[in-house]
């Protein structure tokens, strides 16, 4: 409370009270005590002029047996504990040091209940004067625990200062919210600090978890603005595609259904990235975030804890917290695009054949060559044709140079700008804290005319009722509106398609008016193929909007029956409310007649839960804790869509407008599980830990209509930590050194209902029906996954280094799948446990500081995980899973091999392996599918570093990943159509590709036929068809962020009146390293609910963004 | 706390039974439009009604991947599926109407099915809820199709025997509207279809059994005696009941392929007001384009389909009047049928092109090569019979390709680009997955086959 209410009195010799009275006249604080107290109270005098009112009692107390406190503008004066004696004062002199003799300077010296104080100079010496021979000293410096040293009337003191090894006893949320040393645990954790989710901000915050985690997985929708993103912890282990990890916000489970979509390639609908419930929390509410990687961490989660958990805990008011609790935070992010294809601007538009004359419609030069989405034309040589004329939107009337538009792609785009304001007040005393945020986030993104707002209110309140019952509950609502948001895929409604169909010779102006003069709303210009829809009438009228509310919060009562037992009881929801629209305009290709469509999409998970925990006190050297839980919870999801495939009047978007009659689809899924679950805690001594868990899930996934016999399921874990450097002595480098060892079994049902169930479909006929196309298995039963998993956890010197390595070893059986079966059985797939996957790998991940000075600081940190999967066997009848298909080829799972595998055709070869050409001189592709590599990648590594030297700090974060494969389809449709820079040798003498022909008695000899015509000579070799020369590595090496702060020093801060300020600039991926053809070799791709790897099918530009950052508390 | 668990986790999105005329319309709506594209991508290309313009895409070279097998497959025993569960409820409910729909149904479609690969699964087929079959073993092609004949006559048996369906349920029947006498006269030309497929083999009797339906005992086999009977899906202009191109952009219709010469010359020569429904001009004149070319030199496009074709009623086909005549006039030239073959030869010609609304011009069957000419020989008639039955088969699933196979009519050219050897594809490979899902039985049909491999005749074509 330094609140600056001014004082002015003057008194002379005078009582206390009336002092008092005065001063809470000025101040408006209340003065609280008891009349004896000030019985023996000295008189005053006092003579003050605009002072603060901590200075105004200070002179009043000085010399007088009293204290006083100030909480809530009350201010309490109590006799002092200790009654001043009038022990002799000395002087004292001393040193402080670290454990190895070097002086500490700086550090700080207190004489215990006073004022009196100093810090150490440049020997680290110090000299306190007046200090009673009975005081005690308090002697802190950051980085080191704080000591308190008892005089017992020695004058000269050398103190030793340990350093503080905070991530020793550092206190982590793990599984259900349950609070524990780090050092107790048996399995790997990777805490994440809220501020470093800050570090480089972007649209979707988990963007920032890239590279801090070992063996966590991010693929990447780059859908758009808002930016989906599927988190997988230690690699892929669920044939079905649901690997994602869980999201815990504050105790709920918060959904990660990203979206209802359709296939991304040439799909008769073209998927939106609406974004979901995970990437919509606004990062500057998180306060931590603890990542539970194995199942050893997340048993207790259950059935969907097997993939790992990200445990969010968001900021709460502090209690005493100094200031007004008033912060600002303010971030301005600008993104452009990093890396395009390399794209060739030599050759114009021509078809096949077309290489010898241009001509925009029929002309006396000849045919017309203006329809084809291919550069096989004419040499921009300075020559003149018949072209486009912008101003009558047809030819022109006179020849114009023939000339090419470099940036014509470029220039379509824009720069990104995210505007964040986030401002939060917080404050709290011994029994209440609360903390309110308000935050607001207006994005446009790369793709004119898309983005979003998005404003976000989060709420933290806690309450002690009384010395037993705390009464608590965070909310986060948030409220995100969109008018447009891209479609994503290849198709002519995407941005991309259009983009891939540009020709070289275009002019990006010429399609900024979209609508033919006279027939706005009725006929859009597209100068060239009629076939592709005007990429800005795509991006102004062809809208995707979404309107998002979501509330995820929970209230929690806890109860302390005594220091021993208490019970939490909790509440919580995550519940969010959509509306999406889609609307085409008259003369789109795909919706002729327009379009106009709906979603309502509501989402509900409520969770009830309580934990009993009990805490023995038996003796020092051994201690327990035992927990006893139960949950009960329900999942609904309810989607109505309307759809109008034909409108009757142009740009009239209501369902009153349906030429045809309006259908609405309407679908609905429900789920509950109820759970009990127990765990007991046992240490001993602060060196060996043993945790126990059971948990007991009770799941209507796995019930039917008419019987429960399955739904219930146990499964338990077992954690061990042995803090060896507690046990024995080591050698004196070593500080601290961990074992641990885990084993952990969770059953699962899954999250899709009614699969227990044969149940004929709805069709779209009238009173129509069909059978489903599974089989359903009315004797489902859960999965199990059983890990094994141990590591070690090491610091050196003076923990200025610590490595932590984790190994395991999952078996996920009895997976609940749609196995393919024959169609001749008369159905698809079956509902069947089947498969036994494994998974087997390492993480490490190191920690140094090289340099620690008081002024300079250099931390390094570094990743490093590896995962090896395999296929251990599948249902009984099939030996291969395909998991997913992308335009050509597919992604499977055979048995022996490892998941993620692509298959497709090839080029045929020669048994030394070379490319063999048939008699025209075109390359040959095989008939049969071979494999040609793993989209999952081999290893992920990242590096980083952070330098702080007086009120700087650099940052810097590299990550990248080795040994995966993709599919690029903008790839495939840029060298067919003759647009890439590789396709410009033969033009146009043809070519000899490098290679074998074969001879009539099967003998192989170099290639030596010419291949004249150059647009099949590529399109045989890169057509989508030939899956292997379309496949690439997806290596990659990326500068992930990189920062700078200044933070104001306390005397600047001290004059501007705040506690804390800070600027800050930094970027976002700002460099890369990759050979991937098109623009970004760490996607996904959207599809049905689900974010694919594999297969990149028209992908937008990824970006590489600034920003600053300025945020002040007071 | 579990007790409401099997009402949670009960389905809100189907219904747990049904009757069977709620099965019939949509099952028949998609063996159709999956037919339809399946006669855009494999017989029109095969067929040279057009020629693809991608160079990539080999079928007109009778290049024919693994890969294209899957659909066909994948989709008609799905449909069988609820053709035979519409069997099944009918049977439980004693109608004979609903069970003699869905035997023809069944038999349609499950004589595509061997009619394509040849030894299929079929009497353990679709069997995989009731039975647990999931691995069906394949039968022969000819004991295939002697159940498919006794399938034939029981529904010739129970239509017989049909009542009238009530005006309420009329419409949940698409084909006919409710009209039982028409479903009857459907079963039997489908028997006759089916009859002349296998009528090169001795085994079944065919020739003798085609006599008999025709001549000897046609009051108890009605069969079609006008357009009106035809058994064609009529798409209508809204959804649901759409073609399969309905939402195709007008450029995935028809802009990646150009009308075969083949298939062009043809009409030209005879003036066939069907043109103009068919093909776009080019120049001012229909002109097709060459099938079977080279790798690399790909010809530019000229008449291409018409738009108008995406949602063309007449395109959901499955046999109409014309081909009956066809049929007939090939039985009258190998003497099974006592009608004379002129006689149905020029009623199909009338038939096929009336049905498209059009008058047969007054030359056209008097001065032009589609003349009937009493002198030729036997081939020559058949050859004239199957040139006009293949334009009565337009879009007809796979039709022309297994009549081609069957009689080498109508006489293709042969492109200089062909592979294969130049021979047409005589079936299609079983679907790669099969070999698989059904390992055991796969392997034991290839070798009871002679081999999976495009040009091992099947059982009526050896």
């Amino acid at each position: 409370a330094s609140f600056a209410q001014k004082i002015t009195i003057s008194r002379k010799n005078t009582a206390l009270q009336p002092v008092f009275n005065e001063i809470a006249k000025q101040s408006g604080y209340d003065f609280f005590y008891d009349a004896h107290t000030l019985k023996d109270a000295k008189r005053i005098s006092i003579d003050v002029r605009g002072v603060s009112i901590n200075e105004a009692l200070e002179i009043c107390m000085e010399g007088q047996a009293l204290s006083y406190t100030i909480e809530n503008k009350v201010v309490v004066v109590r006799k002092r504990e200790i009654p001043a004696k009038s022990l002799a004062a000395l002087t004292i002199r001393g040193t402080v040091a670290d454990e190895s003799g070097q002086p500490l300077i700086g550090a700080s010296v207190v004489v215990k209940n006073t004022k009196n104080a100093v810090v150490t100079n440049a020997k680290g010496d110090f000299e306190l004067k007046n200090v009673a021979e009975d005081a005690t000293l308090i002697v802190s410096y950051t980085g080191y625990l704080s000591q308190e040293v008892p005089l017992n009337n020695k004058n000269n003191i050398r103190v030793i200062l340990k350093e503080d090894n905070q991530a020793l006893n550092e206190v982590v949320v793990t599984a259900l919210g349950i609070k524990r040393e780090e050092k107790a645990l048996g399995y790997a954790i990777t805490k994440v600090k809220g501020e470093d989710l800050m570090d480089a901000v972007s649209n979707n915050w988990t963007d920032a978890l890239s590279g801090k985690i070992a063996g966590l997985n991010m693929i990447k929708s780059g859908g758009g603005p808002a930016g989906s993103n599927k988190i997988i912890l230690r690699g892929e282990s669920s044939l079905s595609g649901d690997n994602s990890a869980l999201v815990v916000i504050d105790g709920v489970i918060v959904s990660s259904k990203i979206t209802e979509g359709n296939g991304a390639y040439l799909g008769s609908e073209s998927p939106v990235d609406f974004g979901n419930g995970i990437s919509d929390l606004n990062p500057e509410d998180i306060d931590n975030i603890t990542v539970l990687k194995g199942p050893g961490a997340s048993a207790l989660y259950g059935y969907r804890g097997a993939n790992g958990a990200i445990i969010i805990t968001t900021k709460s008011g502090k209690p005493m917290q100094k200031g007004l609790g008033i912060s600002f935070n303010s971030n301005a992010t600008l993104a452009t695009i990093n890396r395009w294809p390399d794209y060739q601007y030599e050759y114009g538009q021509g078809a096949a054949g077309q290489d010898t004359w241009y001509s925009y419609l029929a002309t006396e030069d000849g045919a017309s060559t203006r329809s084809t989405g291919s550069a096989w034309g004419v040499k921009f040589d300075g020559q003149e044709y018949y072209q486009y004329d912008p101003a009558t939107n047809t030819r022109g009337t006179e020849r114009t140079p023939w000339i090419p538009y470099k940036n014509n792609r470029k220039d379509f785009f824009e720069t990104a700008a995210t505007f964040t304001n986030s401002l939060s007040i917080s404050g709290g005393n011994a029994k209440t804290n609360a903390r309110l945020n308000f935050t607001n986030l207006k994005n446009t993104w790369i793709v004119p005319n898309t983005g979003y707002d998005r404003n976000t209110i989060a709420l933290s309140v806690s309450q002690k009722v009384s010395d037993k019952l705390t009464i608590a509950s965070k909310l986060n609502f948030n409220n995100k509106y969109s008018k447009n948001l891209p479609s994503t895929g290849y198709n002519n409604q995407t941005i991309m398609y259009s983009m891939i169909s540009l020709v070289p010779n275009a002019d990006i102006n010429w399609y900024k008016n979209y609508w033919v003069p006279g027939s706005e709303g009725i006929t859009q210009i597209s100068p060239f193929s009629s076939n592709v829809d005007n990429p800005y009438l795509q991006a102004y009228e062809m809208l995707n909007g979404s309107r998002r509310n979501q509330l995820v919060g929970n209230v929690t009562a806890t109860y302390d029956f005594t220091k021993e037992l208490s019970l939490m009881i909790r509440s919580s929801m995550d519940w969010s409310g959509e509306a999406r629209s889609q609307q085409r305009p008259k003369d789109t290709e795909r919706f002729k007649d327009g379009m106009y469509r709906t979603q309502d999409i509501f989402q509900q998970e409520v969770n009830s839960d309580f934990l009993l925990t009990y805490k023995p006190e038996i003796n020092k050297s051994f201690d327990a804790n035992f927990s006893f839980g139960g949950s009960a919870m329900k999942n609904n999801y309810k989607m109505v869509e309307m759809r109008a495939d034909r409108l009757r009047y142009p740009q009239i978007f209501t369902f009153a407008n349906s030429k045809d009659l309006v259908i609405p689809i309407s679908r609905r899924s429900d789920y509950a599980v109820n759970s009990l679950y127990g765990l007991a805690q046992f240490g001993y001594k602060d060196k060996l830990y043993l945790d126990f868990t059971l948990r007991n899930d009770w799941s209507s996934l796995l019930a039917t209509s008419n019987s429960i016999e399955n739904v219930s399921f146990m499964y338990p874990s077992v954690n061990l930590s042995a803090v060896l450097s507690e046990v024995f002595t080591l050698p004196s480098q070593v500080s601290f050194l961990k074992l641990r060892a885990s084993f952990a079994e969770v059953g699962g049902s899954g999250v899709t209902p009614y699969l227990t169930g044969y149940d004929y479909n709805p069709t779209e006929f009238p009173s129509g029906a069909a059978n489903p196309v599974a089989i359903a298995n009315g004797n489902l039963k859960p999965e199990r996954s059983r890990t094994l998993e141990t590591g070690i956890d090491a610091r050196f010197f003076k923990s200025r280094l610590g490595i932590d390595f984790s190994f395991y070893h999952s078996n996920v059986r009895d997976q609940i799948l749609r196995t393919p079966i024959d169609r001749a059985s008369g159905w698809s797939s079956i509902i069947l446990n089947s498969g036994l996957v494994r998974n087997q790998g390492v993480e490490a991940q190191i920690n140094g500081v090289p340099v620690k000075t008081k002024s300079f600081t250099w931390n390094v940190f570094g990743t490093f995980a590896a995962n090896r999967n395999t296929v251990v066997s599948l249902a009984d009848s099939i030996n291969t899973y395909i998991m997913q298909s992308g335009p050509r080829g597919t992604m499977e799972a055979r048995v022996g091999k490892r998941m993620g595998d692509l298959y497709g055709l090839g080029y045929q070869r020669s048994p030394d392996g070379q490319i063999v050409y048939n008699s025209q001189g075109y390359p040959v592709l095989t008939q049969e599918t071979m494999y040609l590599g793993r989209a999952t990648p081999d290893f992920t590594a990242s590096f980083g570093s952070d330098f702080r030297y007086r009120q700087f700090r650099a940052k810097f974060l590299i990550d990248g990943q080795y040994g995966a494969v993709a599919y690029s389809h903008s790839h495939v449709a840029l060298a067919i159509a003759g647009k890439l820079k590789k396709t410009l040798p033969g033009r146009y003498n043809g070519i000899i590709g490098n290679g074998v022909q074969q001879n009539a008695d099967g003998s192989y000899r170099p290639n030596d036929v010419i291949a004249t015509n150059i647009s099949a000579y590529y399109n045989e070799h890169f057509k989508g068809d030939n899956v292997e020369a379309n496949v690439f590595s997806t290596d990659y090496i990326k500068l992930r962020e990189a920062r700078v702060d200044y933070v104001l020093p306390a005397k600047m801060l001290k004059r501007l009146g705040l506690q804390t300020a800070m600027i800050g600039v930094y970027g976002r991926d700002l460099f890369m390293i990759s050979g991937w053809p098109a623009f970004d070799p760490e996607f996904g791709t959207l599809g049905s609910s689900d974010i694919q790897r594999g297969f990149e099918i028209g992908q937008f530009p990824s970006t590489r963004s600034f920003g600053l950052n300025l945020s002040f508390s007071f | 706390c579990t007790k409401e668990f099997k009402e949670i986790n009960t389905s809100k999105n189907g219904v747990k039974n049904t009757t069977p005329e709620t099965l019939l319309t949509s099952a028949l709506h998609d063996v159709i439009t999956r037919n339809l594209n399946r006669a855009m991508r494999l017989t029109n290309e095969l067929m040279q009604v057009h020629v693809t313009t991608s160079d990539a895409d080999e079928i007109h070279r009778y290049v024919i991947r693994p890969l294209e097998s899957d659909y066909m497959w994948n989709n008609w025993y799905l449909q069988l599926t609820n053709f035979k569960d519409m069997y099944k409820g009918a049977s439980v409910i004693k109608s004979n109407n609903y069970m003699g729909i869905a035997l023809i149904m069944d038999v349609w479609v499950s004589s595509l099915i061997t009619d394509t690969y040849g030894d299929v699964p079929y009497s353990q087929a679709n069997q995989g809820k009731e039975q647990g079959i999931l691995q069906p073993k394949f039968d022969s092609q000819q004991s295939i199709y002697a159940s498919l004949f006794s399938k034939l006559e029981e529904a010739n048996t129970r239509l017989k025997a049909a009542t009238e369906i009530p005006d309420a349920e009329k419409g949940l029947e698409p084909l006919y509207n409710g009209d039982m006498v028409k479903w009857r006269k459907f079963g039997n030309s489908l028997y006759l279809r089916l009859l002349m497929r296998v009528s090169g083999r001795t085994e079944l009797n065919a020739a003798a059994k085609i006599t008999e339906i025709v001549d000897t005992r046609k009051a108890d086999y009605p069969i079609f005696t006008s357009n009106d009977d035809s058994a064609i899906l009529r798409f209508q202009s809204t959804p649901p009941l759409v073609s399969e191109f309905y939402n195709y952009r007008d450029l995935d219709f028809n802009s990646g392929s150009g009308l075969g010469e083949f298939f062009i010359n043809n009409l030209n020569n005879w003036e066939d007001p069907r043109l103009e429904k068919w093909a776009t001009k080019f120049e001012n004149s229909y002109q097709g384009i060459k099938s079977g070319y080279p790798v690399g030199q790909v010809p530019a496009v000229k008449s291409r389909y018409s738009i108008s074709l995406k949602n063309e009623p007449l395109l959901g086909n499955i046999m109409n009047y014309a081909e009956l005549q066809f049929i007939l006039a090939e039985a009258s030239v190998r003497g099974l049928v006592s009608g004379t073959a002129q006689t149905y030869y020029e009623n199909g010609v009338k038939a096929a092109i009336t049905m498209w609304g059009y008058t047969v011009p007054s030359d056209y069957l008097t001065a032009t090569t589609a003349k009937w000419d009493p002198t030729n020989n036997a081939y020559q008639m058949t050859e004239k019979i199957m040139l006009q039955k293949y334009y009565a088969l337009f879009f007809t699933d796979f039709q022309q390709w297994f009549e081609y196979r069957r009689t080498g009519f109508p006489i293709l050219p042969k492109g200089e680009g062909l592979q294969n050897g130049g021979q047409m594809p005589s079936r299609l490979k079983y679907p790669v997955n099969v070999q698989s899902l059904n390992s055991a039985n796969y392997k034991e049909a290839v070798a009871n086959m002679g081999g999976d491999d495009l040009n091992v005749k099947v059982w009526w074509n050896k």
